[in-house]
């Protein structure tokens, strides 16, 4: 197959000239995010993330299974990604790119590593049954800033996510159907964000959520993932262009800046899916079987 | 001359009258991309878009907007150079495709010994010299019959957007295509532009900020689809912006 | 795996007996393997590493366009094994493993910008990574060892890249009392990684500029700032080190 076009001299130069002039191409600031989109679908646990063109779609389920032996009292909670062909022609399905693994990689260490999702809750019956959580990620268009948009709506597909509820007798465990109880929501002990800095100009110029042509034209590249409390969760720079140990530092004061309004706004969407579904929908049910 | 549009779909048959009638009962009639003849007289489209028939030339045709670009004959293109080999230089249209090919000599004025030097990625505005289906299309930066560039060869500086082919396809056909944005921007601002009908705008308006505002205005014109209006509020707001 | 960290607050002494602010013995040698065009051999404090160069030369895959890294550019080819008795339980790690793509992801993107790239269009030069006893700060090690080898390879690089450890640990000084408060330690062991808070940092010709920061653990911000410190002072002795070595094997 044939590779994919680089992008040509001009373009390089004129997003580096621009820079310097402090105009991005699409006359965002420098430390501004494109417009976020966060949507959710039918079913709990399914957020759709649009951030500029770049659109990620989170889906997480849940299955009861055994544990694993050596952690008896922790659930189980996976994230898998998958590049689809439909994003860019140069992905192709089952075979992982670099850019696949980093990616499944910071998540894993953003999200799994920094304990955001208390596991034990996860847990049934210890060393028989645990609630085994998926989340399954989707790149459906990529224009950039894909580690962020996935971050946001891995969380976001966590928050919005009900489990089924459990009843635990001795050594019986009763799972109840959406119709038979109301689900619960998951134990989320703190939200984690990625932001991504990009470096230009030998690490002079340093700009937050660049898409695909500025991805292609930068320097290097930090990722920074925080939670709204103040707490790094995780730093990766794999290398590229040298940058002042101060300029790193400035970088997470802007990251905690961004992870509070990404929060916010998780949080509002969240708050306006909840009521849309108040409207005739479970409470309505359940209100109607107390009557009988 | 284009009469007023008619939509047509996939499998549709053209009616008679719809189609070009000719002065000359004698010259037949010529069909165009996405119109399909089947004997005796039937004729139907195989793809969706506007009917446009030229009673002079006694043709028929279909303008449609394609996702991806397939180099045809005389069209102009803006290329990208990806690497040279021994007598060309091979240079990509569109992402994700095959290249095409570009000889050393297709320049204004080339000679073995001053050939131009293009870098790898350098972009070139030339016209499609031979496409078939067989062999790798052919492009060239000169007008075959009289050896002048006629304004094709190497671009430098600017910036390219990208532009849907329609777009392009409507920049390119002057007056007719109804887009007058570049007009307008023209009477206060000073820009040079190049089309590429693989679906690319290159402008360089000497600085960042008039290319940017010429470009992304072009850009919005197509993708709001917007009308002789829409495009005037384009001109007066980014005018004003400056 | 939960660890006593309270006799440091007691006698300011690590578990291996030592300050906060001292490195574990580095012993390295270079041109350790006959048949690689670089090689070194690099021990911190327990963890050992193996590291050969070969080339720039022409790469294996040498399929159309494929032989060489960006245009007119060399590619760097990076390759991480464990051996199978290095970790305290014997444990195989496959090709596929995530982790270990990652940290071969980080040596080559970080020496990419080091190296001379531009002098060997068309070739490859790749890195072999053998880790054959672990005990923490592995990717530090293997980023050192790398250095080492490339210079023994006579592969022409700007500066040096060298790595160390740094972490936070709770604070020992009494009179703060709040948890804003914190001391950092330098180059951890395996038992202090599990333990505490850390992130392994690169730097360049042991200056103040960092190239790789990799941190895996959840910490308050304020923390950062003093690991950040400790760790480019560690770099800068890592580096004396370094040079150390080669020098000697000038000799």
């Amino acid at each position: 197959m044939p590779r994919a076009a680089e992008i040509s001299v001009n373009e390089r130069e004129f997003i580096l000239q621009g820079l310097k002039e402090n105009i991005r191409l699409d006359g965002r600031p420098f430390d501004a995010f494109r417009s976020l989109e966060l949507n959710f679908g039918d079913e709990h646990g399914v957020a759709d993330v649009q951030l500029g063109k770049t659109r990620v779609i989170a889906r997480v389920s849940a299955e009861v299974t055994a544990p694993f032996v050596d952690r008896k009292f922790d659930g189980i909670f996976n994230i898998s990604t998958e590049f689809s062909p439909m994003a860019s022609p140069a992905f192709e399905i089952g075979r992982p790119t670099e850019a696949e693994n980093i990616l499944s990689r910071i998540l894993e260490k953003a999200i799994r590593r920094s304990g955001a999702l208390d596991t034990e809750s996860l847990c049934i019956i210890a060393g028989l049954k645990c609630f085994s959580l998926r989340a399954d990620l989707h790149v459906l268009d990529h224009d950039g800033g894909l580690i962020d948009a996935s971050c946001i709506a891995v969380i976001a597909a966590l928050q919005h996510f009900r489990r089924p509820d459990v009843a635990v007798e001795g050594e019986n465990a009763t799972i109840f159907s959406i119709r038979e109880r109301e689900p619960i929501p998951l134990s989320i002990l703190h939200h984690p964000i990625c932001v991504t800095f990009s470096y230009y100009n030998a690490g002079g110029i340093m700009l937050v959520d660049a898409n695909l042509a500025e991805e292609q034209v930068r320097e290097g590249e930090v990722v920074i993932t925080m939670n709204r409390h103040g707490e790094v969760c995780q730093i990766a720079k794999y290398g590229g262009v040298s940058v002042d140990a101060l300029a790193l530092l400035n970088c997470t004061s802007v990251a905690l800046e961004k992870v509070k309004d990404i929060t916010k706004f998780i949080q509002r969407r969240l708050e306006e899916d909840a009521k849309k579904r108040d409207v005739g929908g479970l409470i309505a049910e359940l209100s109607a079987e107390n009557a009988r | 001359m284009t009469s007023a549009q008619t939509i047509v779909l996939p499998g549709d048959t053209i009616a008679p009258n719809a189609l070009p009638t000719s002065a000359n009962p004698n010259k037949p009639l010529t069909l165009g991309p996405g119109l399909r003849h089947i004997p005796p007289q039937t004729i139907t489209t195989t793809i969706a878009g506007a009917l446009s028939t030229d009673s002079k030339k006694n043709a028929a045709w279909i303008e449609y907007n394609s996702g991806r670009y397939t180099p045809s004959t005389s069209d102009l293109v803006i290329a990208t150079v990806t690497n040279s080999v021994s007598e060309a230089y091979s240079c990509t249209l569109t992402p994700y495709t095959p290249t095409v090919t570009l000889p050393h000599l297709a320049f204004e004025s080339a000679t073995r010994k001053t050939r131009p030097q293009l870098a790898n990625h350098a972009l070139v505005y030339a016209r499609v010299v031979s496409a078939s289906r067989d062999t790798a299309p052919e492009i060239t930066c000169i007008d075959p019959s009289t050896g002048k560039s006629e304004g094709l060869g190497p671009l430098k500086g600017g910036m390219v957007f990208p532009i849907s082919m329609g777009m392009a396809r409507r920049l390119l056909s002057g007056r007719k295509g109804g887009v007058n944005v570049l007009e307008g921007l023209s009477e206060r601002l000073a820009f040079e532009v190049a089309v590429g009908r693989n679906g690319m705008l290159w402008v360089d308006g000497g600085n960042v900020r008039t290319t940017l505002a010429v470009g992304r205005a072009v850009q919005e014109v197509d993708t709001e689809a917007l009308g002789d209006k829409g495009q005037s509020k384009v001109v007066d707001r980014v005018l004003r912006g400056l | 795996m939960p660890l006593d960290t309270s006799t440091y607050a007691l006698a300011l002494l690590r578990l291996d007996g030592r300050r906060w602010n001292e490195l574990r013995r580095i012993h390295a040698q270079i041109s350790t393997q006959a048949a690689a065009d670089g090689s070194s051999y690099l021990e911190m404090g327990n963890t050992q590493v193996i590291c050969t160069v070969t080339g720039p030369a022409e790469g294996r895959n040498t399929g159309a366009g494929r032989s060489g890294g960006k245009e007119g550019e060399a590619n760097l080819e990076v390759e991480i094994g464990f051996a199978g008795f290095s970790g305290v339980d014997r444990k195989r790690r496959g090709k596929g493993d995530k982790r270990t793509a990652e940290m071969a992801h980080t040596l080559s993107t970080a020496f990419s910008s080091l190296i001379l790239m531009h002098l060997y269009p068309h070739s490859t030069i790749s890195i072999h990574i053998n880790i054959l006893s672990q005990d923490g700060s592995i990717l530090a090690a293997c980023i050192n060892a790398a250095t080492l080898a490339l210079v023994d390879a006579g592969v022409p690089m700007t500066d040096y890249l060298v790595a160390c450890t740094a972490a936070s640990s709770p604070t020992t000084s009494t009179s703060a009392g709040s948890d804003d408060v914190s001391d950092p330690l330098l180059d951890l062991n395996a038992m202090e990684e599990q333990e505490l808070p850390f992130l392994t940092l690169a730097t360049v010709g042991g200056g103040e500029k960092i190239t790789v920061l990799v941190m895996e653990t959840r910490v308050r911000v304020e923390r950062i700032e003093g690991m950040l410190a400790v760790g480019i002072e560690g770099c800068k002795r890592v580096k004396d080190i370094l040079d150390g070595v080669v020098r000697g094997f000038g000799v």
